[in-house]
């Protein structure tokens, strides 16, 4: 699943319009979209670091989060140069009040340039050569806590420079940036996917896992063993059916001590 | 191969810092303090970086060089390990650097010499007795040697100290440092093998088990000592067929005059290492494997082991004297 953080409506609206994404009325404290599919999701954050935090922690509570889940923050930043327009993939962040680091772990070619960025507490024209926002220390380090360091990452988009300060920023103009690097969105999205989907299969649980829970008694401890015995089951005799081979027992005790003796007694060869 | 650099900033201006950027000038270059700001962060996915690993540059401040455990050693009573790099180019799936540290990124400690001070004291303190010091336990000590220039570095130290002896241990084929200079007596380069169907399951991104051979015949050529080492023994239904073709290809092809030492142990983890790494692959058939818990350790059956070892010995020692055999009696 796509989760996509934006400080402001206007931020926020291109990414829902593309991605057809309708509010969850349900969820009051920050507004949530979801497209039909169920598959992205957007929340609008509000300005500031605290907000941003809030909202991740908010997002991640309302729609149940898993380690696979992409995390992106969207949104608009200032530079010294960088021409307004540019998207910069982030690969630093730092808070600007405690100079605590973040370094985004990007495992792929992106499609545009990547640069470190500050997070300020307030607003400045006091342009630097690091990107600044207000926003990515926020969402950052609250969206490492849910997720997987390789599929949390900041994109930002130049609203401001030296050249056309804050004071030509406004609504409208936001929105066309965003539009603009909509395709760009998109290919990180698509260049992150696979990695979503390989953590997915790390963690998904084996094929007959909720039938056993269902049909017999295990207590918590067993239940890690039941898991660990399954996975050996489906990796070492992927032909013969599990749930045939216990379907006569009445205890976990017996179905876990009759998982293992069928693995023991199975010769094991180590590759294809 | 490199895409991104982080550098920390207390060694950004130092020559091998430099040296290494002029070889990568494409790469990102990202600036940090401390490498463990990246390196020992928390919900990194190790299985997903080695996709794409960093190199960070780095300054190793302490413990650069550590006593080896006492289960392990080639024949000197003083042992020590050192770790000019922390990961590495391979992607062995019973390696137990995957367990130990959260990130997949190359750290590089530039410090050469800090290293090399630290071993001349060490050998002053043991006067004229041998000294053993260990490199490629957190990394293959060449695999990377065309961008870290180790060998170069560390070799002539060596040359100038022959009561110290210097094991490499490698998987790799990256010999032409070695074969370009004299070689000295005082320093093996110790090959890792499984037979060939075994490391094609899981020992990825190697180069292939006849091509560590052939460099080990380029070595020994060139009058290089070279060390074999089989550990980790890994199991699998027709182990026995298995060794015996690998150390008949092995032992018929290589020179024993110029084999330092044999070493093999079985496969076996720390309890919370194994656990990671089954998380991280749970689909990997190692990790299906019939093993066992005890002492917060997992490894095979006392039956396997000891039956794995004593075959493997039995066909080791008729090829190589008993004095140049190490077994690691390691047991779970």
């Amino acid at each position: 699943m796509i989760h996509v953080f934006c400080a402001l409506p206007c931020e926020a609206e291109p990414i829902i319009q593309y991605f057809k994404l309708t509010g969850l009325k349900q969820f009051d404290l920050f507004r949530i979209y979801l497209s039909k599919d169920k598959q992205t999701s957007l929340t609008i954050t509000g300005t500031g670091k605290l907000n941003a935090s809030s909202a991740v922690s908010y997002h991640h509570a309302c729609l149940n989060t898993s380690a696979g889940d992409i995390w992106l923050n969207v949104g608009i930043a200032g530079h010294a140069s960088i021409p307004v327009g540019e998207a910069r993939l982030i690969n630093k962040i730092t808070d600007n009040q405690d100079k605590s680091c973040w370094y985004p772990q990007i495992i792929f070619k992106p499609p545009c340039d990547s640069a470190p960025l500050i997070t300020l507490d307030n607003p400045s024209t006091d342009y630097q050569n690091t990107l600044i926002d207000m926003e990515a220390s926020g969402f950052y380090q609250m969206a490492l806590r849910l997720g997987t360091a390789e599929l949390i990452h900041c994109l930002k988009i130049i609203s401001d420079n030296h050249d056309q300060p804050t004071s030509s920023v406004n609504a409208d103009n936001v929105k066309k940036l965003i539009a603009a690097q909509i395709e760009t969105i998109e290919n990180i999205l698509d260049l992150l996917k696979p990695f979503s989907t390989e953590i997915d299969s790390t963690i998904k649980e084996p094929e007959h896992y909720p039938t056993f829970i269902e049909q017999w008694h295990f207590t918590q401890s067993e239940r890690i063993q039941l898991l660990r015995l399954l996975r050996q089951w489906s990796v070492r005799l992927p032909n013969e059916d599990v749930i045939q081979s216990v379907t006569d027992l009445n205890t976990g005790k017996s179905v876990l001590n009759k998982l293992k003796n069928k693995l023991n007694e199975s010769e094991f060869v180590i590759y294809d | 191969m490199i895409n991104t650099i982080y550098i920390e900033e207390e060694i950004a201006a130092h020559p091998r810092t430099q040296a290494i950027l002029e070889r990568f000038p494409n790469a990102v270059t990202i600036s940090c303090g401390r490498y463990g700001e990246i390196f020992n962060r928390k919900a990194q996915n190790f299985r997903l970086q080695k996709k794409q690993p960093a190199l960070i540059l780095a300054r190793k401040h302490k413990s650069l060089v550590l006593p080896t455990p006492k289960q392990y050693g080639i024949g000197a009573e003083h042992n020590y390990y050192f770790s000019h790099m922390l990961n590495c180019l391979y992607d062995c799936r019973y390696c137990f650097l995957q367990g130990m540290f959260q990130s997949a990124h190359y750290v590089l400690f530039v410090n050469y010499e800090d290293f090399i001070e630290e071993m001349q004291s060490l050998i002053t303190k043991h006067d004229k007795e041998t000294v053993h010091f260990f490199s490629g336990y957190d990394c293959d000590s060449l695999a990377l040697d065309p961008v870290t220039d180790f060998t170069n570095k560390f070799l002539p130290f060596f040359e100038d100290n022959p009561q110290a002896l210097l094991e490499l241990r490698t998987k790799s084929t990256q010999i032409r440092t070695l074969l370009k200079r004299e070689p000295i007596q005082n320093c093996v380069i110790a090959f890792s093998f499984t037979p060939d169907n075994i490391a094609i399951a899981l020992e990825h991104k190697t180069p292939a088990v006849n091509k560590r051979l052939q460099a080990i015949i380029d070595l020994q050529q060139a009058g290089w000592q070279v060390g074999l080492r089989f550990d980790p023994l890994i199991y699998t239904k027709d182990y026995a067929n298995e060794y015996t073709g690998l150390f008949n290809d092995i032992f018929s092809k290589i020179n024993p005059e110029f084999t330092h030492s044999v070493s093999l142990g079985s496969f076996r983890l720390p309890k919370d290492y194994f656990r990671k790494l089954e998380k991280l692959y749970p689909d990997d058939k190692l990790f299906a494997s019939p093993l066992v818990e005890k002492n917060n350790s997992i490894g095979y059956p006392t039956e396997i082991h000891d039956d794995m070892l004593e075959f493997c010995k039995d066909i080791i020692t008729q090829h190589i004297p008993t004095e140049k055999f190490f077994p690691c009696h390691e047991t779970i």
